[in-house]
């Protein structure tokens, strides 16, 4: 039976930090995946993430991905694939089915990682072919170039629902409706909002009453909800649609810590059954730990995190660390991983409704019902010089409004025009005493693509608007198109003026519309001519 | 078509050769490599296969072989989940009903 210092099972972002840090530590580190490729949720991910610089934030998951792989081959960690942990027995012992053999390993440590499972809503139909998981359409879509269908409707509104949905357009996919049973968009309002001015509706209170369609799904009924999201009669609404997305939350796949007999506990706010766990991640057996998703449901950033917290304290359980150089190294993780607890979007804050942001704003209703912010939001949220007519020329407006951890924005700005200051979920503040150079480094690095240049003075009587585009085709200089407001409402013509892309910029397209002045606060995306955005 | 021929991140897709195969019978083409259920996804196949006893029909689900929606048979095998499965030049695909392979009249 072959040894190892530490089994990690699960290579996802947590299971390779893990065995990274580990490894780094002098141990000899095997990682079982039961995929054929590494990287878990990883390689599927292809926005530019949260957080903050220690958090690798504004890079896209996948990017993040690589570099994880490569620090793990440099640090010596033995990747298994196809390699599915069917087992685990005292003694730290497992049983790993690779390919179609059944082998047994020990170690002196393990460390499960093992992520989440995709929760399911059953409705009238939803065995059809063409009603799939969001997973399923970000596996296809991201890892290998198929789209999961031409017209789609997604359920749920949370940040997977939200995320894929927009993935769902890059991919050429035209998406119908996204629709959430509960009252409120789940997930990031910037999220929403980069959907919803694509023109996608949101239907909240709303749940799927029936998948149409004899062999495969040829239509989707979707319902109005009463509080206690039953159906209501006379409400139902269909459309045409050949694919319909599931994004109903995720479960920890917590099964292999069950089996070693560590204390659970059930525990909704971090997703159902998981083990107890102190703060780096062991559980109530020695040497056993948990680390991502599988010990609670929170993102890919905090994944990493716990991953190279529960690696540092299992080199510490076997020597291959001081006791003091641990509590050094877990120091400063623990204080970037409070900095992702915290806001409103923290897991112990799941559940709880926000009226005022921190900084003590009401918070826009009509971005959590609708996905967008209404003109009387933009009065609370940004306020400048220039709405009083002043001329001031390009400046940056931040249409980001919730506290998330979050704060590449303030990085980007080398000026110093953008704020975000220590607390990176407190909102980001516009200096408008600086002057902006329109470089557009804020926009290409904002995550969630919610940062806009706005020059009212452009020329007499038209505004110019600069923002992230993301689809293809890319739009040309001088092409014409429609101006889209935040709700993708057409709002008139659009001359391109300026299109820029830069390495930095990283796949994200500046372009620059020309649009009649009284758009200057209204137009935020732009549609070309013969397309519907994102198509 | 369903092939995402450029995206606007991610670039032109890395594919491996094109290959012949067969579905029911039926001569497809496909990249060597990528999930079977990929390439039945390109030609825009949906049916996988129908439920033994209720006759019902499942496509791709989950993607990444846990649901066992997708699973066909290959090469004279059942329960192969297509969507975890390399495409293979000259694979013979074949859609399943209950455990045993559907009756296609050519
Ligand atoms: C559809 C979907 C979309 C998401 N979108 C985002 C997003 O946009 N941004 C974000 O930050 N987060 C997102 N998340 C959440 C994010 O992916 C996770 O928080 C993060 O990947 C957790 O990392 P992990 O390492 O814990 O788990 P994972 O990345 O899930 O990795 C776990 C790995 O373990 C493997 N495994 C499980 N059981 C076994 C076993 N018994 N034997 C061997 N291997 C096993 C799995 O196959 C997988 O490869 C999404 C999750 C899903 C499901
Ligand atoms: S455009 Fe450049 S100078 Fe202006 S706010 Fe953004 S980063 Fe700063
Ligand atoms: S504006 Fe700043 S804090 Fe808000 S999403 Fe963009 S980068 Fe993050
Ligand atoms: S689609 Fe679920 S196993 Fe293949």
């Amino acid at each position: 039976m072959k040894r190892y210092d530490l089994i990690v099972v699960g290579a996802g972002p947590a299971g390779l930090s893990a065995a990274i840090e580990a490894a780094r530590c002098g141990m000899s580190v095997a990682v079982f995946d039961e995929n054929t490729k590494p990287g878990g949720q990883l390689f599927k991910q292809i926005h530019k993430f949260f957080g903050s610089k220690e958090h690798q934030a504004k890079i896209r998951g996948y990017k993040i991905g690589e570099t994880l792989l490569a620090e793990a081959a440099d640090a010596g960690v033995e990747v298994f694939l196809n390699a599915t942990v069917a087992g685990i027995y005292l003694d730290k012992e497992v049983l790993v089915q690779i390919g179609a053999a059944m082998e047994h390993f020990k170690a002196d440590t393990i460390i499960i990682a093992t992520g989440a499972a995709e929760n399911m809503v059953t409705f009238d139909g939803w065995t059809l072919p063409g009603v799939i998981g969001a997973g399923a359409a970000q596996t296809m879509m991201n890892l290998y170039g198929i789209k999961p269908g031409q017209r789609v409707l997604m359920l749920g509104s949370g940040n997977v629902g939200l995320v894929v949905s927009f993935q769902l357009m890059q991919a050429g996919c035209e998406v119908v409706a996204l629709v959430d049973a509960a009252p409120k968009v789940g997930g990031y309002g910037v999220h929403a909002a980069k959907i919803a001015r694509c023109g996608v509706p949101f239907y909240l209170s709303h749940t799927i009453t029936k998948a149409e369609g004899s062999d495969c799904v040829s239509g989707v009924e979707i319902s109005q909800v009463d509080e206690d999201f039953a159906p209501i009669p006379g409400t139902q609404k269909h459309f045409d649609v050949d694919t319909i997305c599931l994004a109903v939350g995720l479960s920890p796949m917590s099964q292999l810590l069950k089996m070693a007999g560590c204390n659970m506990v059930d525990d909704p706010r971090r997703g159902g059954q998981v083990p107890q766990v102190d703060e780096n991640g062991e559980t109530s057996i020695p040497g056993l730990f948990a680390a991502g998703d599988v010990s609670g449901i929170e993102e890919a950033s905090s994944a990493m995190i716990q991953g190279r917290m529960s690696g540092l304290a299992a080199a510490a359980y076997l020597g291959f660390l001081s006791e003091q150089d641990k509590d050094n190294r877990l120091a400063d993780l623990e204080i970037a991983l409070d900095s992702l607890h915290q806001g409103m979007f923290a897991p112990g804050n799941k559940g709880k409704t926000f009226t005022k942001t921190d900084e003590g704003i009401a918070v826009s209703q009509s971005l959590l019902k609708k996905g967008y912010l209404d003109d009387a939001d933009l009065e609370r949220f940004i306020h400048r010089s220039d709405q009083t007519d002043e001329k001031s020329g390009i400046h940056p407006v931040i249409e980001c409004t919730q506290n998330i951890p979050c704060n590449p924005c303030q990085d980007a700005c080398t000026r110093g025009c953008i704020k975000v200051g220590k607390t990176i979920t407190a909102l980001p503040r516009i200096d408008a005493t600086i002057s902006c150079t329109g470089c557009g480094m804020c926009i290409a690095s904002c995550s969630g693509q919610a940062i806009f240049l706005v020059d009212e003075d452009y020329a007499p009587g038209y505004a110019s608007i600069t923002l992230p585009y993301e689809f293809l085709p890319r739009p040309q200089k001088g092409e014409l198109g429609t101006a889209l407001s935040r709700s993708g409402q057409p709002l008139g013509h659009a001359e391109i003026i300026d299109v820029r892309s830069a390495k930095t910029f990283d796949q994200t397209t500046l372009v620059t519309i020309k649009v009649p002045v009284e758009q200057a606060m209204t137009a935020r995306f732009y549609q070309p001519e013969t397309n519907a955005a994102g198509q | 078509m369903n092939r995402i021929s450029e995206h606007p991140i991610l670039g032109e897709t890395e594919k491996g050769q094109l290959v012949t195969f067969f579905m029911d019978g039926k001569s497809m083409e496909g990249y060597a490599g990528e999930p079977i259920a990929v390439a039945l996804k390109a030609a825009g196949l949906m049916v996988h296969r129908y439920t033994h006893k209720a006759h019902e029909p499942r496509g791709i689900f989950c993607a990444i072989g846990r649901c066992t929606d997708c699973v066909m048979i290959v090469d004279g095998v059942p329960n192969i989940r297509t969507c975890i499965t390399p495409l293979v030049a000259g694979m013979r695909i074949q859609t399943q009903d209950g455990v045993t392979a559907l009756e296609v009249n050519e």
